[in-house]
């Protein structure tokens, strides 16, 4: 196929194109939940082969402040779908003002983690603790990491808040929504 | 009126709280993740079709992105299945 060819049919994404915003970002979002799939599988792995010990290290979590951090997440993730609304319609002015709450959202989900953390290292709890604070740490820690690159993302196309812009940061907002949904029960409640 | 995503929103709550408050009330702990972990599959699903707009999108997509959830949320069952029964 030429490059004019490609050209005719669309931007040379394929089937990339028929997802909302940026295909790069859908490229980037398959690649993350292959990597946290992988993650939780190896923590259930982990679970099934050292049950005590995941039993105790489950037991020492604040699930009340997870539990917490799900609803601020989960509404910071209607802000952003709500944002793409507002940007589809051409409402520049609200697609800013819903990003911004999910953006003051995502950093409340971080302040609540960052509060866990410190409860946690306060009673002697680290890394090296026992396997499930290992896992633990590195999982919580990773998606902590993309709910601050996330926010950076949506600070970014919130200046101009054009559609496609829009569209591809709340693509990945909702990627990191719907880790933690999945992430949450499983690290925090799952016996 | 709400919309779409306002019910969406509102049913995500209403399963957050459920996922908190419903397991301890179930004595055996395989039902008790059996239904965490459909709780979290309803709730990734609505994020998938609503949020992330895949509902109009096609079918592979939505596929993948549901098939991802049903992977995570059955393994994690069957491994806890497997302490259990041991």
């Amino acid at each position: 196929m030429s490059a004019a060819d490609c050209e005719q049919q669309g931007t040379g994404w394929g089937i990339l194109e028929d997802l909302p915003g940026d295909p790069m970002i859908w490229v980037l979002i398959f690649s993350e939940l292959v990597a946290f799939g992988l993650f939780l599988g190896a923590f259930v792995v982990a679970r099934a082969i050292h049950p005590v010990v995941f039993a105790a290290g489950q037991a020492a979590l604040n699930a009340n402040l997870a539990g917490l951090n799900t609803i601020v997440l989960v509404t910071s993730g209607w802000a952003a779908a709500r944002a793409t609304r507002s940007a589809r319609a051409s409402e520049k002015r609200a697609s800013r003002r819903w990003l911004l709450i999910a953006m003051a959202l995502g950093g409340l989900f971080i302040a609540i983690k960052l509060t866990e953390y410190a409860e946690e290292i306060g009673r002697g709890i680290g890394l090296e603790t026992s396997p499930f604070f290992t896992l633990y740490f590195l999982l919580t820690g990773f998606h902590l990491l993309h709910v601050g690159l996330g926010i950076i993302i949506l600070a970014v196309v919130c200046r101009r808040a054009e559609i496609s812009g829009v569209e591809t940061g709340a693509a990945f907002w909702h990627m990191v929504d719907l880790v933690w949904i999945v992430m949450f029960p499983i690290l925090y409640l799952v016996r | 009126m709400p919309g779409r995503l306002d019910i969406t929103w509102l049913v995500l709550i209403g399963l957050a709280l459920a996922t908190i408050l419903l397991p301890p009330l179930m004595p055996r702990p395989l039902l008790a993740n059996a239904l965490l972990l459909v709780l979290a599959a309803i709730k990734g699903r609505r994020i998938a079709l609503d949020f992330m707009d895949l509902r109009a999108v096609p079918a592979l997509w939505r596929g993948l992105v549901s098939a991802w959830i049903l992977i995570v949320v059955l393994v994690a069952w069957l491994a806890s299945a497997v302490v259990a029964l041991i």
